[in-house]
């Protein structure tokens, strides 16, 4: 599991021991791999790899892939404010030049998935996030989805430990219904490790994704909260997040963030690492390469799949030790509620 | 009965510079944000942290809506701002990741110049329509700024294809027997004199360099502009080149001139969002401010005052319903205020019409702010572009551009 969470941030330069000395594009396994085993598409979303977080998350499973199955793979990625028809574009191209499964990475792919796949039959789809937009159900496509509220639940319970102000915050990119499930899981856990604790929330944006690539409307978001004396912020904002971390610090010590997806405590620079308590992990590696598993195994994935805590499809970090030590029992034994079926996460606030 | 006019006519002039006079508009605007704050019970709406964010907020908006007042002071259209911003934030990254944050701004400003350069070239040289120009310019600039970074930043430390994080930031200033002081008084929360302590606790508290350096921008903006014979030529030549170019003005050159400083300004406004406003470089993290900088200085009425108070209001609007979203409810009671306020101006003004339609808008929205209590979320990410329109607009009733703004020119069609 480190080691998956290690490579689940191959953009970062201090992570991989080189010290950044090459460019992350150019050791991508998918120009050099030669195996004899599936070929699968890699349709990532807009911000490709090199995101630090959702989409080298997607790469760092079909890395493991390749070298498990002799897999090989090829790439696309999406561009800002792409038309939809540009998305279905990528994935037949990926069909027509061999491809037997291909991965659509984030929910963006769901529309474009539901177009293309009745007409390649013999290839298997997957969408991260997605879900099947009309009513026939597709029966090469698989929806790989995320408890995202139970792994925000653990990390709100660890927030809720670790405030002294007894005020804790979240920060979302977008007011929409996945962002809001990380909103609702966050508070839970808040309030069932203190009843009474406060939980300010924002967001930064209401539909408009630009949400998640604003790193200053993170910043005013997060340092609004600390002002309002939360002393632990969790942010669910995407690109935004490195705001939040500014703030943090700003804030000075005493001060948390909580970072999301990946394992931000390793990517994040020598500044904010020691006010970055931990991570809400979203185990996207995890997701893709079982489904690669699948295809190398001829029982490909269809329909839905819900990565929960049972499987380690979500979690928390604990990168940042010192800071995280003192409560890991105490979210283990939440965590073992959850799992047990004990306690429900709700997933709208 | 000469006498009679004469008083009355001495009487309109003191009422008239009482009320034209900016420092008594501002003591009134603070003293109704006051008198909100302390009805509605929102400290929030005056307090420091409050100012400081609304600060960083509305530095980047202000740098761009600058540059958009040299070029179009010069004739030239210059929606190309967001793109030369976008630039400017990569400018910024690379240069302060070697040379520490000054050299940083320097290379901001000189990477959002050449963005100003090719806007310059394809206009003023090539008579392209500067729209077309423009729109070239915001998509050269966030396909060039994605490409450098992905070719550069990952072999830094902190940085990756999409972004470089970590850059140190321009020192920051304390005043720290002023910021002291002025922290004790805010928290008193005194009827105006506390909201005016939060002002300056802001100003004096870690304060960035960058941002007074924005603000200071502004002056130098309006004296180099308006004071002195280099800027009379170059707003004669968004006037009427024509008759620039009888008087021997080299309209080319101050075209050319103006539009470097364009890109420039916007390229600064740029490297704020990286260096202040954030830690780092991140892609597409410009947001659209440039656009919202234009749009602050046309409905600023192409002048530094109007372009500042509308990159103030938006600013401050942004950040206080970033921060809470409560506060944008009893921001409608100052709306309201601000509208009943200007109606009874435009009555004594014998503006019948336009007194009654401003009333009543100010009615409804009181009626708004009564009867309910919150804001829908969908409505307050609004609110920013609604409270600076209605602020701007109400404002400047006569918006006069450049006359030749925007008008193609060549050489020699002075016949």
């Amino acid at each position: 599991m480190a080691t998956l969470a290690l490579a689940g941030c191959g953009g970062g330069s201090d992570s991989e021991g080189g010290g950044g000395d090459k460019p992350a594009a150019s050791d991508d396994v998918c120009k050099t791999a030669d195996g004899d085993g599936p070929k699968i598409g890699l349709a990532y979303d807009v911000g490709g790899r090199g995101d630090q977080s959702f989409n080298d998350s997607a790469y760092a499973g079909m890395e493991k892939a390749v070298s498990d199955f002799d897999a090989t793979c090829i790439e696309g990625e999406a561009t800002d404010g792409e038309a939809e028809s540009a998305r279905e574009d990528r994935l037949r191209n990926m069909a027509e030049s061999g491809a037997t499964a291909i991965v659509g990475v984030g929910f963006a792919y769901s529309e474009s998935v539901n177009a293309v796949a009745p007409d390649f039959p013999e290839v298997n789809f997957a969408v991260i996030d997605g879900f099947d937009p009309d009513d026939t159900a597709n029966d090469n496509v698989a929806y790989l989805g995320f408890a995202e509220e139970q792994g925000s639940f653990l990390v709100g319970v660890a927030a809720a430990e670790k405030s002294q102000s007894g005020t804790i915050g979240f920060v979302g990119g977008v007011n929409n219904e996945l962002i809001q499930k990380f909103e609702a899981g966050y508070t839970a856990g808040a309030k069932a490790a203190k009843p009474d604790i406060k939980v300010e929330v924002q967001y930064i944006q209401e539909s408009d994704l630009s949400g998640f690539g604003d790193p200053a409307g993170g910043k005013a978001a997060a340092t609004g909260e600390f002002d309002k004396g939360a002393d632990v912020v969790y942010h669910a904002a995407g690109g935004s997040g490195s705001g939040v971390f500014d703030a943090a610090v700003e804030a000075g010590e005493g001060n948390w963030a909580i970072g999301v997806d990946s394992d931000q405590y390793l990517t994040a620079t020598a500044e904010q690492k020691p006010f970055i308590l931990t991570s809400m992990l979203k185990r996207v590696d995890t997701a893709t390469y079982n489904f690669a598993k699948s295809i190398d195994e001829g029982k490909p994935l269809v329909s839905y799949t819900v990565y929960d805590l049972k499987q380690d499809g979500v979690g928390y970090s604990s990168a940042n030790e010192s800071a995280i030590t003192d409560l890991t029992t105490s979210i283990d034994e939440y965590k073992a509620k959850i799992i047990s079926g004990e306690i429900t996460v709700p997933t709208k606030p | 009965m000469s006498a009679t006019t004469a008083t009355t006519g001495r009487k309109r002039t003191i009422v008239e510079r009482l009320t034209t006079s900016w420092l008594y508009i501002g003591l009134i605007g603070i003293g109704v944000v006051s008198f909100v704050r302390i009805i509605t019970d929102t400290d929030d709406l005056t307090g420091a942290g409050t100012i400081r964010a609304a600060i960083i907020a509305t530095c980047p908006i202000l740098a761009a809506a600058l540059g958009g007042l040299w070029a179009e002071r010069a004739g030239v259209v210059n929606i190309g701002l967001e793109g030369q911003m976008i630039l400017g934030t990569w400018g910024a990254a690379f240069f302060t990741y070697h040379y520490g944050p000054w050299v940083g701004i320097l290379g901001a400003a000189l990477l959002g110049l050449i963005g100003g350069l090719l806007h310059a070239v394809a206009t003023v040289t090539f008579g392209v329509d500067h729209i077309v120009s423009g729109v070239a310019i915001n998509l050269i600039g966030a396909g060039a700024a994605t490409y450098l970074a992905e070719a550069i930043f990952p072999d830094y430390e902190g940085g990756g294809p999409r972004q470089l994080n970590g850059l140190e930031a321009p020192a920051q200033i304390t005043i720290p027997g002023v910021s002291d002081l002025a922290n004790s008084i805010a928290d008193r929360h005194w009827f105006v004199v506390s909201d005016i302590a939060s002002v300056v606790q802001a100003l004096t508290t870690n304060i960035s360099t960058l941002s007074l350096l924005i603000f200071a921008l502004v002056i130098v903006s309006a004296l180099v502009l308006w004071r002195t014979s280099f800027g009379l030529r170059l707003r004669s030549c968004g006037e009427n080149p024509q008759a620039a170019e009888t008087l021997g003005i080299n309209v080319y050159l101050y075209k050319y001139v103006a539009v470097l400083v364009s890109g420039a300004l916007a390229g600064i406004g740029g490297g704020f969002l990286a260096l202040v406003a954030s830690s780092g470089f991140s892609n597409g993290q410009t947001g659209g401010r440039g656009y919202i900088g234009l749009a602050a200085m046309i409905f600023g009425n192409w002048r530094p005052g109007g372009l500042l108070a509308g990159a103030l209001t938006f600013g401050y609007t942004d950040s206080l319903r970033l921060r809470d979203t409560q506060s944008v409810h009893s921001l409608l009671l100052l709306v309201a205020i601000g509208l009943l306020a200007f109606a009874a101006w435009r009555a004594y003004k014998r503006q019948v019409t336009g007194a009654l339609v401003v009333a009543g808008a100010g009615v409804l929205v009181m009626a708004w702010f009564l009867l309910t209590d919150s804001v829908p979320r969908e409505f307050t990410v609004m609110t920013p572009y609604v409270t600076t329109m209605f602020v701007l607009a109400l404002g400047s009733q006569r918006l006069r551009m450049p006359a030749a703004d925007g008008k193609p020119y060549r050489r020699g069609s002075a016949g």
